[in-house]
């Protein structure tokens, strides 16, 4: 999917002065001269206005941005999957001037690499880390290159259009936490509480918490030989039955 | 000098000693605040290498309270965005529903009615008072004085009452609409809202500021204490009261007025001080501002419709926009792209708390353990917004 850009006007009714935007248009011509053509202009709603930035010349641009244009703050930075490429967006403000300006920059989708800017922004810092985090866009020459919100083992980038919003991690499941693959599938309400026959000994590894009893299992009684085990409960074990989740042992049935 | 020894006891990295002349020696320690500490506000964990009291190096670690936001506003339609960005910022529920609410309202090129517009404003002042009565209140306690947060929850319980009688819900209200308000004002609301005005500007704030601002105590422990210069709160983009108090007059309000802030004028409260008492000192000021905003909205309250027409499908044109308001913490926008359909193409939410806060390991850096409570808290963070 790609954006056609709208007509600035039609945009919004917040029509800010529009002196104010010409003088911003008119001192754009300094990016122009360093991409070497005339970058796309778009006004936008809000007041701001959008340009197009060529990957390669995009420090060189916020160095200009920042040094002679004026526009001390970089506010937010954003990346947006459009399956076929991906997005990098810069929002920067001057307080001087009141501008607000969204440099746009067109990045590969298999590869997306862009020059970080922390070197001349330390804000960009921690908004890179995110989004590097949720859309997977490396940015070269960053200190610290790391997941911020999720977890350093997660897989995959959350804000990609073709992720799938289950719960995969790299780390081995806990015996409490729900397969995603089968959470979305309904499948996991079936399978929780059927009881199938337990033998003695024969308690899954994963249920035996050592010195701690907590399934209720003579078999792991039995097994670790801690807890205390009545002497007349000493027939009734080949008889107790645990709850298992078990997709290779299907046939329910009942409890004893 | 430093010394390395073997003694894996970090992890199985050397640790460090240091010796100074006398031969004393000390060893950097790595100390764990949070994620379940009390002056953290929420789950934050900062991960402190200490010489002695100094603080060495500070890694904030995050991401704790991180529900996905922004994927679940690319699978919820237009209608359901208000409800699910109240828990971003969830001391200001109200403004960050006037954001994504704006944010729409932008891209579709519709206005609300002026009635609905003043309600926002009044709502919104509202909610920011309520939102730096918990900061100061909470900073007080942070550093030791009880009293204040129990005088700020007694103004705050009455704003939640006004919000409850408003929308049904003290928090996460769901009250804004894309094209308006939910529900007009009801039957005497105003003269509640006008009583508790008086009683708070005339009597509940100077003592609350008597309690705080007078107090040696709280004074020389906030005074000259995590100071930003004005280029450093440029740099890192901060907003809202942290770049008010280094004397950064940026306040969204005043420099892009929305909605009805562009007829009722905002005063943005500065200081100069950059330290925590002088962030302190706007956020007091700004419940001051706040409140002669709400008196001004009542009074020039519009009559009419509080909602424009607008289907519940909602399928704005395809567009983007980007769209700030100022919350209490700073200037929430909301990057938001239509592809024309009923659900957000994507929308990237600029948390203040969370731009504010990356300034921390740099303002940690060489300060006393015992002012890493002082300056966190005058950060005012939401660990909501911070993980999203």
């Amino acid at each position: 999917m790609d954006l056609a850009p709208r007509d600035g006007e039609s945009v919004s009714l917040l029509a800010f002065d529009r002196d104010h935007i010409n003088q911003l248009f008119t001192a754009l011509a300094e990016v122009d001269a360093i991409v070497g053509q005339p970058t796309p202009k778009i006004r936008m709603g809000g007041g701001g206005v959008g340009i197009e930035v060529p990957a390669e010349r995009l420090v060189e641009v916020a160095r200009t941005l920042r040094d002679s244009l004026g526009f001390e703050m970089l506010t937010c930075v954003t990346a947006v999957d459009f399956v076929d490429h991906i997005q990098c967006l810069y929002h920067f403000r001057s307080l001087a001037s009141n501008w607000l300006l969204q440099a746009r920059v067109r990045l590969s989708a298999e590869q997306p690499e862009i020059d970080s800017l922390v070197g001349l922004y330390p804000s960009a810092n921690w908004l890179e880390r995110e989004q590097y985090d949720m859309v997977g866009v490396i940015f070269k020459g960053h200190p610290d290159l790391r997941r911020i919100l999720l977890d350093d083992d997660f897989q995959g980038y959350p804000m990609r259009r073709d992720f799938r919003a289950t719960p995969v991690t790299l780390r081995d499941r806990a015996t409490t936490q729900v397969d995603g693959e089968r959470a979305i599938s309904g499948e996991q309400q079936r399978d929780q509480e059927r009881i199938v026959p337990k033998h003695v000994g024969q308690g899954n590894e994963e249920r035996i918490h050592p010195g701690k009893p907590t399934f209720g299992s003579a078999a792991v009684y039995l097994e670790t030989g801690q807890g205390l085990l009545p002497g007349d409960m000493q027939g009734e074990i080949e008889t107790e039955h645990g709850y298992e989740v078990d997709k290779d042992d299907p046939a329910p049935t009942s409890r004893s | 000098m430093t010394l390395e020894t073997n003694q894996g006891n970090l992890g199985g990295a050397p640790s460090l000693f240091t010796e100074d002349a006398t031969g004393l020696r000390s060893e950097e320690m790595i100390l764990n605040m949070g994620p379940q500490h009390p002056s953290t506000h929420g789950v934050l964990r900062l991960v402190l290498t200490l010489d002695g009291e100094t603080v060495m190096q500070c890694t904030p670690i995050m991401g704790y309270l991180h529900r996905g936001m922004e994927k679940t506003f690319e699978n919820r339609p237009y209608m359901a965005g208000p409800r699910y960005i109240d828990n971003a910022d969830y001391l200001s529920p109200m403004i960050n529903e006037v954001c994504y609410a704006g944010a729409v309202e932008q891209i579709m090129g519709v206005e609300p009615p002026p009635r609905a517009q003043y309600i926002r404003v009044i709502v919104q002042e509202l909610e920011r008072i309520a939102s730096h009565l918990v900061a100061v209140g909470t900073y007080g306690l942070d550093l030791g004085a009880f009293t204040p947060v129990l005088w700020a929850f007694r103004d705050r319980e009455v704003i939640l009452d006004l919000f409850e009688s408003l929308s049904g819900h003290r928090f996460t209200h769901n009250y804004m609409r894309v094209g308006g308000v939910l529900y007009d004002l009801p039957k005497g609301w105003i003269q509640q809202c006008e009583d508790w005005a008086t009683r708070f500007i005339d009597k509940n704030l100077p003592e609350l500021e008597g309690l705080l601002t007078g107090n040696e105590i709280f004074v020389s422990r906030t005074r000259g204490v995590g100071y930003i210069d004005p280029q450093q709160a440029l740099a890192y983009a901060l907003t809202g009261p942290m770049s008010r108090a280094s004397g950064v007059a940026f306040d969204v309000r005043v420099d892009r007025p929305y909605g009805a802030y562009r007829e009722i004028a905002v005063r943005p409260q500065v200081q100069t001080g950059g330290d925590c008492f002088a962030r302190y000192r706007v956020r007091m000021d700004e419940m001051k501002e706040s409140v002669r905003l709400i008196r001004e909205a009542l009074d020039n309250l519009p009559s009419g419709p509080i909602s424009a027409r607008s289907p519940i499908a909602l399928r704005p044109p395809r567009g983007e926009t980007y769209f700030a308001v100022e919350t209490g913490r700073g200037e929430e926008s909301l990057y938001m792209i239509s592809d024309g359909s009923e659900y957000p193409y994507r929308a990237k939410l600029r948390a203040p708390s969370f731009v504010n806060l990356a300034i921390l390991p740099e303002l940690l850096r060489g300060t006393k353990i015992g002012d890493v409570i002082a300056i966190l808290g005058s950060i005012d963070i939401v660990l909501g917004d911070v993980d999203r």
